[in-house]
């Protein structure tokens, strides 16, 4: 006897806790949280986050001067599109679209590869530059490999 | 207690399909009340099944024989620590005990999400009573219930099989079924993203301490049951290469290729399909491992007819749930390409790769080993079965491989290497791997496969230790600290890097010690009392071991033991007394009456050897167990094994690592909101780029 009122109670116990917020209408939230990376800060996060490895490795000797350069050039341009990314997606009030960011990296990076983007400063001039609009650095097609 | 626990049971069948149905429904209308009683109803299940658990451990406290589980697993006179773990002991048991803990890990996963990542749960929440489910279904209708009576209550159990009577078997399973229990989450997660089509790297952040939880009790369980075979079989092995053991390292394997290639993921937006396969991959072979390790497939083919329901039903499973997943990653691809190509072949991102390939290709060279048997009893109808040997010549090579990119990946350059990268960071580890072989082989070891294997040992620790002072002294040198702070600075800063380096010490250790085998000695002495015996070991010690005596005691069922043999031997080393070993045989009640004792070692560690004695045969057991005085004879093995101490070393320095990974880093702690914040500060970037 006691064993079926303590089933039964189990039971219920399990029947009321589950049915509770279909029947008394309790929601969960299913809404991303505001204080949760969005995926531009996500991608802006792990941009960051990169160029803080390769200062480490140069830092540390394992990267000589010209390797760091170049990645490094390379990597800011990325976070800055990363940046620029998050920027606009803050001032849209909604994520951008991730082609949109991957299009800006695809072009600084064909960018740097006909070598426009200084290695000195990491800024990216406009094909057919010769010196860098910002600090006045010669462009020579050096940068990469 | 008990039948409270089976009707528990029961009602956690149809919770759990509502929970499933629920969520499912949930996700997809995005009613919030739906959703929230899916999340309830995980808790509620691992709620049934604590009850039911603690029916089947009331079952074995309370020796109630009528249930057919505890008859076979459990008597009288067992002990109280082998009844409460009678739980897991064997298969019936071991199912629930599965869903327990992925009841539990389900729980913790629902209630740690209840305020973020909303948009996952529903399917997060669906999938996992899925999984669930699938365990209850197994547990009533396969003919594996626990709580299945016996027509009759017999007087007595049959007790415990001796071998499993030993403290590493009781933590063994437990620690593996937390690991194999635990990857469901990082499952459901990705199910969830394909889903819901939040394809973007964060199901994997999201879960990423889940992976490193499940990798961690995966190798922690594994490296168990290796040392529950060394000190429990008797014969000096820790591997054999047998379907139960293989069963675990399959999902381990493709568990450690998913924690690399998640990492290409991450930094540089490549490999999603891959991932997708590879979590989906881990999480079939943890349910195979189950299926393989409690459904006697493997070992005897007889018992796969009796087993026949439960392994339809497992099948059934696993094939649904692949082709689930493969139409959703189909569905999906559009979504899943890359961001990304690989752009050099010398980089860190094919580092990973091939650390992938190769784990991948040592994980389908095991399935296929293991699988063997069924396979070739399928086509020529006889049943064979590959050997260790099969087993060592195709891992062996892929084991090297491995090790060298333990070694190569973490300095090798992102997205290029240039020769000079390579100069900087590869000549003074080649140079120093050189060195240790050669010095090694000209003190004596002539083994060439240990040769070449300390000798990438010594390559890849050279690398990770060159790592920690290059990175000490840098933070040292900026911050103006003590190298000992610096260096807990450095780790605390980003301990997913230098605790995946630490992990990466201890796979150097265990695979080092593996290729200590080589260097086994085993002899066999025939002694009498007070005989002397002398071993060399390969390190260059001599141990004297002298027999002391043979005491023989007639338990007559007492802790199940018919009658126990110890011999006492002193051991000395190199002329030094280091005290007395004992190595015993023991007939238990429950054995077999004809069959032979079962063997008790005497183990003495050493930081490069261990002396093992195994008391191999009694030369006149008839006489020794009716307490003749003078058959004190016996055959004494003495085993010496290089390195071994450094397998269970190693082991403590992964998990020490990976713990360190797992730790909740401190921008984590502060909230989200000022992690973008502290992505720059490691204080070098700001003097470098000044």
């Amino acid at each position: 006897m006691t064993l079926y009122v303590g089933v039964a109670l189990v039971a219920a116990a399990v029947l009321i806790f589950i049915m509770q917020p279909v029947v008394k209408g309790l929601h969960a939230s299913l809404e991303r949280e505001d204080d949760e990376l969005t995926e531009t800060e996500a991608r802006k996060r792990v941009a960051l986050l990169a160029l803080r490895d390769v200062e480490y490795d140069f830092l540390a000797g394992k990267l000589d001067e010209p390797d760091y350069r170049s990645l490094k050039s390379e990597l800011t341009a990325e976070a800055l599109a990363a940046l620029e990314a998050d920027e606009a997606a803050r001032a849209n009030g909604s994520p951008a679209e991730d082609a949109d960011v991957e299009r800006e990296i695809a072009r600084i990076r064909e960018g740097m590869r006909s070598g426009v983007v200084c290695i000195d400063c990491g800024f990216a001039n406009e094909a057919g530059s010769r010196f860098c609009s910002a600090c006045g650095d010669a462009l020579a097609g050096s940068v990469g490999r | 207690m008990t039948l409270l626990g089976e009707f528990a049971l029961w009602i956690s069948l149809p919770v759990a399909l509502w929970g499933m149905a629920l969520g499912y429904a949930g996700g997809r209308t995005q009613r919030g009340d739906l959703v929230l009683s899916a999340e309830r109803s995980v808790y509620a299940v691992f709620g049934l099944h604590v009850l039911a658990s603690a029916g089947v451990m009331a079952a074995f406290l309370g020796d109630r024989f009528e249930y057919w589980y505890v008859a076979s697993y459990s008597n009288r006179e067992l002990e109280l620590f082998y009844k409460i773990t009678g739980l897991w002991a064997g298969q019936r048991g071991s199912l629930l005990f599965w869903a327990l803990i992925l009841g539990f890990f389900s729980s913790i996963a629902v209630f740690t999400n209840r305020k973020k990542n909303r948009e996952f749960m529903p399917y997060v929440a669906a999938v996992l009573q899925t999984v669930l489910a699938f365990f209850v279904i197994v547990l009533l209708f396969a003919d594996v219930n626990p709580f299945e009576r016996l027509d009759f209550t017999p007087a007595n159990g049959q007790g415990l099989n001796p071998q499993l009577q030993n403290y590493w078997m009781t933590i063994h399973p437990p620690t593996l079924y937390l690991g194999f229990t635990a990857f469901t989450i990082p499952f459901a997660f990705a199910i969830s993203a394909l889903l819901s089509g939040r394809l973007d790297a964060r199901w994997i952040q999201l879960t990423r301490r889940w992976i490193l939880t499940s990798w961690l009790f995966l190798s922690v369980g594994i490296v168990f049951g290796m040392r529950w075979a060394y000190e429990e079989l008797g014969w000096g092995g820790y591997w054999f290469w047998d379907p139960v053991e293989n069963a675990s390292l399959l999902p381990w394997l493709t568990a450690t290729a998913f924690l690399h290639s998640i990492q290409i993921q991450e930094n540089r937006g490549m490999l999603k399909v891959w991932n997708m396969s590879l979590v989906l991959l881990t999480f079939l072979l943890t349910i195979f491992a189950t299926f393989l390790t409690r459904s006697g497939l493997i070992e005897s083919v007889h018992s796969f007819a009796q087993e026949l329901k439960i392994a339809f039903i497992f099948l059934g499973f696993m094939a649904s749930v692949l082709g689930a997943c493969v139409v959703l990653i189909l569905y999906r691809l559009p979504q899943l390409r890359s961001e990304n190509q690989i752009e050099s072949f010398v980089s860190r991102e094919s580092a990973f790769l091939f650390n992938n390939l190769i784990l991948v290709g040592a994980a389908f060279s095991v399935m296929f080993g293991t699988m063997f048997p069924l396979i070739s009893e399928g086509v020529t109808g006889n049943e064979i079965s590959v050997g260790p040997v099969f087993f060592q010549r195709v891992n062996f090579p892929i084991g090297l491989a491995l090790l060298a990119l333990a070694g190569i990946g973490p300095v090798i350059a992102w997205r290029r290497a240039t020769k000079r990268n390579l100069q900087k960071n590869f000549a003074t580890p080649v140079i120093v791997g050189l060195v240790v072989a050669v010095a090694l082989w000209s003190a004596g070891a002539r083994h060439a496969l240990p040769l070449v294997t300390w000798g990438i040992g010594a390559f890849v620790l050279t690398i990770l230790a060159t790592e920690f002072w290059k990175g000490t002294r840098a933070r040292a040198r900026i911050e103006g600290e003590g190298y000992v702070p610096a260096l807990f600075h450095l780790v605390s800063r980003n301990r997913r890097r230098w605790g995946g380096y630490i992990v990466h010490v201890g796979m150097v250790m265990i695979f080092m010690a593996f290729a200590g085998a080589a260097y086994n000695v085993d002899e066999r002495f025939l002694i009498e009392p007070g005989d002397v015996v002398e071993v060399s070991s390969p390190m260059g010690h001599t141990y004297q071991l002298r027999h002391d005596g043979l005491s023989v005691s007639l338990a007559n069922g007492q802790r199940n033991l018919l009658w126990q043999a110890i011999v006492t031997v002193s051991v000395s080393r190199d002329g030094e007394p280091q005290g007395i070993l004992t190595t015993e045989k023991r007939k238990y009640t429950t054995q077999d009456p004809g069959g032979p004792p079962m063997t008790e070692v005497g183990i003495k560690s050493y930081p490069l050897e261990d002396l093992y004695l195994i008391l191999s045969e009694l030369e006149d057991l008839e006489g020794a167990v009716s307490a003749n005085s003078d058959a004190q004879g016996l055959y004494l093995q003495v085993l010496i094994k290089p390195l071994v101490g450094w397998i269970w070393f190693g082991c403590l320095i992964l998990a020490v690592g990976t713990i360190i990974a797992l730790w909740p880093s401190a921008d984590r702690r502060r909230g989200a909101s000022e992690a973008s914040a502290d992505a720059t500060p490691e204080p070098a970037s700001a003097v470098v780029t000044d």
